[in-house]
């Protein structure tokens, strides 16, 4: 799997978002919905170089992978554990890919890169698929990185393939739709 | 988190590990008991139409003690995590057992001999723990948004659950009272409902749920679990009718259509097995693929039997075909593979160091089994054909020790399980 590292810092034109009032869509998604609706609704809004900003529980890539689609160029920053702010700007998606480099894998699943680790989205798949995205991106991994999974409900059947692979679960968040597993080779 | 619950929060669907594996466990014990009623009624199995002894009880002690047993282990635990929704309280599912499995040993001890009062109150306990676990995977069913195929299946296999329980239930009282005007034709209904309604049902919703998974292969369409689960309603609705009115083409009909299914099953099965990410086939495929086999065939003896051919050979053969020949087959076929999976997956969700499927599976006493419950059908369904006793006793002598060999693979699975959680306690692991 081909997915770079980035160390790049915020870009030139961040000024002109910060003073956006931000999109919290962190409640929706506690309260099991998808903002995804949401949020291109709200960016039917934005004009060409205006500013949006999303609040969200982690690094939507996804939705900024689409919103580039849409012309818009994007920037996530951290604030808090639980807590990322990402920057659109309206400006024909000339900076989309900065921190937002996506992959997408056979079985529909995002993957993409960042400092923690490598991350793959397989929400709203039908199962076997996010087994399937899962085990094929473990397998064609090297070294001792880690990898975020972001799934919708618990994956107990991935689990006995895990340890089969020298995986294991070594970290756990889990909100209603929204649940984080941070994989890592077993000791 | 406390040490030995890492993903077994009130999100999870994981039920403690010893509800479901007390169904297996009961159902590997049943499973040679079986056979052993078999080899004793080894005389009476050629030409069999029904009645009491050592055949009804070895038949129903697979289809109620190795059959449904499995079935209601591998839906206790396996429905809610698959589609997502509550089972129901694990008291519950206990007393399901403690009132099936007394229930099944009972009935089958009174079909065995002819105790009247043990046939009626094994008949009675039986039908109770049925319903019970029958409304249990009920209640998980409803509300349920995913996997619409699989939950046609599954809700045909409770509808037929509540019919083969009322058939069966006045089967047993007719025993003694003769008031049921063809207790053949109404044995026949019980038989397709139980067989093809019940448990075939079950096993073609588990097939699209576990085989995909296991090979690691794309899931089967929900059109296609739709179209089969469409055309199993129809074809028991004609088989059942067919076989309680007496009209055979009618019956026929219904398994003609019933092949239908089996043909869009199988398509959509070769269709995963073709695209599987896992190359090599695991052991468990050695019981799987001859028991799709059987399927169609005993299907076609059934359609021979509706039209009249032969029905002292028909008769129990298209029985030995369908239970022991592709229930019996498909049933400990998936139970080798599901319980060293749970296994693994239960001690991955505690925490710790996971039991590994592939350390935690014995091979050999697999290979025994495979070999002579092959030999067992081949030898019973020949037997049967030419009315060969002494074939029949045979092959029920290949199938006992065939059980007994499933059953030291199972005790294996026990030690090795009890090892590993002595070695490896659960230890705390993030979560937030």
């Amino acid at each position: 799997m081909d997915i770079k590292d980035k160390t790049t810092g915020p870009p030139a034109w961040l000024a002109l978002a910060l003073d956006t009032q931000p999109l919290d869509v962190r409640p929706v998604l506690a309260g099991g919905e998808d903002p995804f609706t949401l949020v291109m609704g709200h960016a039917e809004g934005i004009g060409a170089g205006q500013a949006m900003v999303v609040d969200a529980p982690f690094n939507p890539s996804p939705l900024r992978k689409v919103l580039a689609g849409r012309g818009f160029s994007s920037y996530a920053r951290k604030l808090a554990e639980g807590h990322w702010r990402v920057f659109f700007l309206h400006d024909g998606a000339a900076d989309w890919e900065r921190q937002a480099e996506v992959v997408v894998m056979p079985e529909g699943a995002f993957t993409w890169d960042e400092d923690d680790g490598i991350h793959i989205d397989v929400r709203k798949l039908p199962p076997p698929q996010p087994m399937l995205a899962v085990l094929r991106l473990l397998d064609g991994l090297d070294g001792g990185r880690a990898v975020i999974v972001h799934h919708e409900r618990m994956p107990h059947f991935l689990l006995p393939e895990l340890a089969e692979r020298g995986w294991r679960v070594a970290r756990l968040a889990e909100e209603f739709a929204n649940v984080r597993l941070w994989l890592e080779r077993a000791p | 988190m406390m040490p030995g619950g890492f993903m077994m929060g009130a999100h999870s669907r994981l039920l403690p590990l010893p509800v479901p594996m007390r169904f297996f466990a009961a159902a590997m014990v049943f499973h040679p008991l079986a056979w052993a009623m078999l080899l004793a009624g080894a005389d009476a199995v050629p030409g069999f139409r029904g009645g009491l002894g050592p055949v009804l009880a070895g038949l129903h002690l697979v289809t109620l003690g190795v059959l449904a047993m499995i079935a209601i282990g591998a839906a206790f635990q396996l429905l809610p995590v698959a589609i997502q929704r509550p089972l129901g309280p694990t008291w519950a599912c206990g007393l399901a057992w403690w009132l099936y499995v007394p229930g099944v040993a009972l009935l089958c001890a009174g079909l065995a001999t002819g105790w009247v009062p043990a046939l009626h109150g094994g008949a009675g306990l039986s039908v109770a723990g049925l319903l019970l676990a029958g409304l249990l995977i009920a209640r998980c069913l409803i509300g349920a948004t995913g996997f619409p195929g699989i939950r046609h299946h599954a809700w045909l296999a409770l509808a037929s659950l509540l019919g083969l329980a009322v058939l069966g239930l006045l089967l047993a009282v007719d025993f003694r009272t003769g008031w049921l005007p063809d207790h053949t034709a109404f044995a026949a209904a019980h038989a397709v409902l139980a067989g093809y309604g019940f448990m075939g049902n079950l096993a073609m919703g588990f097939t699209y749920v576990l085989v995909p998974m296991f090979v690691l292969g794309p899931a089967i369409p929900d059109a296609v679990g739709k179209r089969t689960g469409l055309l199993a309603a129809l074809a028991l609705a004609l088989a059942v009718c067919g076989a309680l009115a007496g009209l055979g083409w009618l019956a026929a009909a219904g398994g003609a259509v019933g092949l239908g299914a089996v043909g869009l099953h199988f398509a959509a099965l070769r269709t995963a097995l073709a695209a599987r990410m896992r190359k090599r086939l695991e052991s468990f495929f050695r019981l799987l693929f001859p028991a799709w086999v059987l399927l169609p065939v005993g299907l076609a003896v059934g359609i021979a039997l509706a039209l009249g051919a032969e029905p002292a050979i028909t008769a129990p053969l298209w029985g030995f075909l369908m239970v022991f020949g592709w229930l019996l087959t498909f049933a400990t076929g998936i139970l080798q593979r599901v319980m060293p999976f749970l296994v693994s997956m239960h001690t991955s969700a505690r925490g710790g160091k996971p039991a590994l499927v592939s350390q935690l599976t014995a091979d050999r006493p697999l290979l025994l089994h495979a070999v002579l419950h092959g030999v067992a059908l081949l030898l019973v369904a020949l037997g049967i054909i030419i009315q060969s006793v002494p074939m029949v006793r045979a092959g029920a002598a290949g199938g006992l020790a065939g059980a007994l060999a499933l059953l030291a693979f199972a005790v294996e699975l026990g030690c090795r399980t009890r090892a590993h959680l002595q070695d490896n306690p659960p230890f705390s692991q993030g979560h937030t």
